[in-house]
């Protein structure tokens, strides 16, 4: 296990200096000027030349990136702004704020909408997918595959905005959307991020539902299942301790995925509830041309992935002894 | 000399801070389009408005206090809310609207604008006594300051931390501030003229005899120099708390507030500057205790929470979040939002310019002005409350001394008149001509561009519509050699005159350079020169409208687009909220908190 997790680890970190290759140079592809934004009203070319120096921009596109990449291993120099320790992601372009520390104040956000929705979303996907196989055919099963369709089918700028102007603006019901840290105030911390949670797990709910249901209808007839009632295990414990965790490769498959996405950022559900976390700022980086910002969202989204699949291999181990063996 | 007084009050707004990205569609300043029209419960904001009028103040007019708005009361907590923190709080680094209102609350400046009654407003002394005094011609201006300014630390603010504020402005690491001054001091590229005071060189053309007073020489005369000096770009920095770029994270307050707390793009809070004494200032109120900003959301989750207008929202407002086109028709038709509603049209210039390069005949683009399709447009933007049909180069808000003209007939036929167009199409060397036309990719300019082709082909038009991506547009039409025939542009007034707007969109032709019709006319540059060195600063202004409608009648380099109109809202239990004509935003200075 120690030499899997080793080799998945080493093989993560030359993904993630890819993707970084990839999203640096395609960055510069688009013909958008950065140093143009930190430029006056009136910008003759000797202003931007200077814009451009000011930024780092002047230096040749190999030389930015490797000193970009030296800077996370080893720390950098920043004329003006002092030196900033390994692993250094920089600054803003927009504001000069050191990226690191700003990743870091939005991390919490991010962690905790995804870590509660998902607890929402698995709690009753799963369920209702149990529910639904067992009820196969049912009037119990229809009704959750007609409500994960329709849940499969709404947006979150749309069921989002539709929930804050009722549950919030209209009738006050809900709190204004917001975020208090956990060690704070863990009942503000909860209420603040009610609504989000509540919203995205609507839209995944049904994924959820769809795929536990599937899975499990299919576990249901195999033979080991059989076996067991033949042999006159009760129902529940059939269920349970066989059909289910045949299910969970599955589910914890597409769990990696879903949670790897949402920590890299939840964009759509930040912007809808004005949570600043890790999607709002991702996608204000793409709107300001702020690249070290958009660099680091980028890493941060891809070694989210990286990280919640190599969790997920690890899962498989452990739900199932055949991975173990192989 | 005293710069003379105007006589009669001129009606206009005065100059707008604004960059060019605060002048594209879409931009955090502008409203964005509704898809409706107005027919509404209320009157069409345009038809209502009415420009603000604005004079030059004397020394008495530059005491302060500030004149209270009606039922003003003090202290208390108000919450801001809106989209972006500010990029910048180094006054040298400051150029935006947004930014620069903000500066009002943490930092002053030579002069500065005064609020005597709702849409009148003077340009007064701010730290100086008086509006400054020019000699030489207008070449030197000299301005005392007042007794009793101070830095929050209670050191006293001096002609030499005045002169220090100049020098800055130069260094390398500052490059998004004004530069008017910086030229009128030194050269047109005056980085190389100076170097900044960091390696110890003064700039000789500042001097400051003593603590009080402050000289400035420049180089040409330049009549309306105290204008420039009210602009947040020129407010002050003290040497001795003067950390370079970092001071763009640290400043030293010598507003009415300090900096508390400030979480880059989540929230800031201020509280009040001991030192800060209302008697030395004519300009801001302070009323509320303390600020609570807060940053991250959407326009639309901005009107939301002010509609709802439920607990600690009633005692919020935004300085620019602009009622969203699916909220707007609710917000107007709404009677009881009528006393928490404000809306200003646009100080901004907006134009559709024809690439002189290309659209060789001026025929050509006169019958485009005249077929072209401005009231289509008022309807894609969201209707006469969303959007007013300006007929001038310069903008009304923006010009002293504005005159309205109307060459092609806007107002009279705002569908356009293709009869017209087609008879000087019939003289033009191309009775049927290709335009092609370049646009920003946005869903609204997608509408617009469908209207403007489907009114010029009734001209017989052929418009080849080019969509460009949103954030290389600027990129893509300020390249000279660009493959196209007309696009869209804005420009913002940096005070009340033709004298930061003409001369610069007609100025230099070069890549980037914002004259994007490529206007090059040395009898047109002659003529702009004669008036900028003009010293009667009424005689230069009436000049630059003059050559506003000679410009249009004798080249015709661009048809004028419509002027977006801005709604936004504010708590209930927030008093003194206006849109300065101005800067296009809630100014903060005479906001209070109801009890």
């Amino acid at each position: 296990m120690f030499r899997f997790i080793t080799r998945r680890t080493l093989g993560a970190v030359v993904t993630l200096l890819i993707i970084a290759a990839c999203t640096f140079f395609l960055f510069f592809a688009v013909p958008a000027d950065p140093a143009r934004l930190a430029c006056g009203k009136v910008c003759p070319p000797e202003l931007l030349e200077q814009a451009r120096h000011n930024l780092g921009l002047d230096q040749p596109l190999f030389v930015q990136f490797l000193t970009w990449v030296g800077g996370i291993f080893l720390g950098r120099d920043y004329e003006g702004l002092g030196y900033c320790s390994a692993p250094c992601l920089g600054f803003s372009f927009v504001n000069k704020a050191p990226v690191l520390d700003t990743i870091l104040d939005r991390m919490p956000l991010t962690i905790s909408l995804t870590l509660g929705a998902a607890v929402v979303f698995l709690f009753f996907g799963v369920a209702t997918g149990i529910v639904a196989a067992l009820k196969q055919g049912k009037a119990l099963d229809k009704i959750a595959s007609v409500s994960s369709l329709i849940g499969a089918s709404l947006q979150i700028y749309f069921i989002g905005t539709l929930a804050l102007y009722f549950l919030v603006y209209k009738n006050h019901i809900l709190r204004q959307p917001g975020y208090v840290p956990f060690t704070e105030n863990p009942l503000n911390w909860a209420a603040g991020l009610m609504l989000p949670w509540v919203v995205l797990a609507i839209i995944f709910t049904a994924n959820y539902t769809r795929m536990t249901r599937s899975t499990m209808v299919e576990q249901l007839t195999e033979d080991y299942v059989r076996t067991a009632r033949a042999k006159g295990m009760a129902n529940r414990s059939v269920v349970m301790r066989f059909a289910l965790r045949g299910t969970l490769i599955t589910i914890v498959t597409i769990l990696g995925v879903d949670l790897g996405t949402l920590i890299g950022g939840a964009i759509i559900t930040e912007q809808t509830f004005g949570l600043q976390g890790i999607g709002q700022l991702s996608i204000r980086a793409v709107w300001s041309s702020d690249l070290p910002m958009l660099m680091a969202t980028v890493l941060v989204a891809a070694g989210a992935i990286v990280v919640f699949n190599i969790i997920v291999d690890v899962l498989y181990a452990v739900i199932d002894p055949r991975v173990r063996l192989s | 000399m005293r710069v003379r007084k105007r006589s009669a009050v001129a009606v206009l707004a005065i100059g707008v801070l604004a960059v060019t990205s605060a002048c594209a569609e879409g931009n955090s300043g502008a409203p964005a389009a509704s898809s409706g029209s107005s027919n509404g419960a209320s009157a069409a904001p345009s038809a209502a408005y009415k420009p603000a009028v604005i004079t030059l103040g004397t020394a008495e007019d530059s005491k302060g206090p500030a004149i209270p708005p009606e039922g003003v009361v003090k202290g208390g907590t108000v919450t801001m809310i809106d989209r972006d923190d500010f990029s910048h709080l180094d006054p040298a680094q400051v150029y935006v609207n947004t930014e620069g209102n903000f500066f009002r609350l943490i930092g002053r400046t030579l002069t500065g604008y005064k609020r005597v009654a709702k849409g009148e407003f003077k340009l007064v002394g701010d730290l100086a006594t008086d509006t400054g005094t020019q000699s030489d011609g207008g070449k030197t201006w000299k301005f005392t300051l007042k007794d009793g300014v101070k830095w929050q630390d209670g050191s006293p603010i001096t002609s030499a931390d005045v002169k220090w504020s100049m020098e800055r402005t130069f260094a390398p690491f500052v490059t998004q501030g004004p530069t008017y001054i910086q030229q009128w001091l030194t050269d047109v590229d005056y980085k190389k003229a100076y170097a900044g005071p960091y390696d110890g060189k003064e700039l000789d053309a500042i001097e400051t005899p003593d603590d009080k007073t402050i000289i400035y020489k420049f180089k040409t005369p330049h009549a309306d120099a105290s204008y420039a000096f009210a602009m947040a770009g020129y407010g002050i920095v003290p040497k001795a708390k003067d950390t370079k770029e970092q001071y763009d994270k640290e400043p030293f307050s010598s507003g009415p507030y300090i900096i508390k707390s400030h979480v880059v793009d989540k929230t800031m809070d201020l509280e009040r500057n001991p030192h800060w004494d209302p008697a030395t200032d004519p300009i801001r109120g302070a009323y509320p205790d303390k600020w609570h900003l807060e940053f991250g959301f959407e326009a639309l989750q901005v009107t939301d929470r002010l509609m709802a207008d439920s607990g600690a929202d009633q005692t919020a407002f935004t300085f620019y979040g602009s009622t969203p086109p699916e909220r707007l028709q609710q917000v107007l038709g709404d009677a009881n939002l009528a006393n928490r509603r404000m809306n200003s049209p646009s100080p901004y210039g907006n134009y559709y310019y024809f690439n002189l390069d290309r659209v060789k005949d001026i025929k050509i683009r006169q019958a485009i002005n005249y077929a072209w399709p401005s009231k289509q447009i008022q309807q894609v933007l969201g209707g006469p409350a969303a959007a007013a049909l300006p007929t001038t180069i310069l903008n009304e808000n923006t010009t002293v001394g504005y005159e309205s003209y109307d060459l092609f007939g806007k107002k009279t036929k705002p569908d356009g008149d293709v009869e017209k167009a087609k008879e000087l199409l019939a003289q033009s060397s191309n009775p049927t001509p290709t335009i092609v036309y370049a646009y920003n990719q946005t869903p609204v300019q997608e509408q617009v561009t469908v209207a403007i082709k489907s009114a010029l082909a009734k001209a017989g038009i052929n418009v080849v519509a080019k969509p460009l991506d949103r954030k290389t547009y600027y990129d893509s039409i300020g390249k000279l050699k660009n493959e196209f025939d007309m696009y869209w542009g804005g420009w913002g007034a940096d005070w009340p005159s033709g004298s930061t707007v003409l001369p610069i969109i007609f100025g230099p032709v070069a890549d980037g350079a914002p004259n994007y019709s490529h206007l090059k006319d040395p009898a047109l540059t002659a003529e702009m020169d004669k008036i900028t060195a003009e010293t009667d600063i009424d005689a230069a202004n009436t000049a630059w409208m003059a050559l506003d409608k000679k410009i249009q009648e004798t080249i015709t380099p661009l048809v004028v687009a419509e002027n977006r109109i801005a709604t936004m809202l504010h708590g209930s239990k927030v008093g003194g909220a206006e849109i300065d004509p101005q800067m296009w935003i809630v100014q903060p200075d005479t906001i209070f908190v109801k009890p």
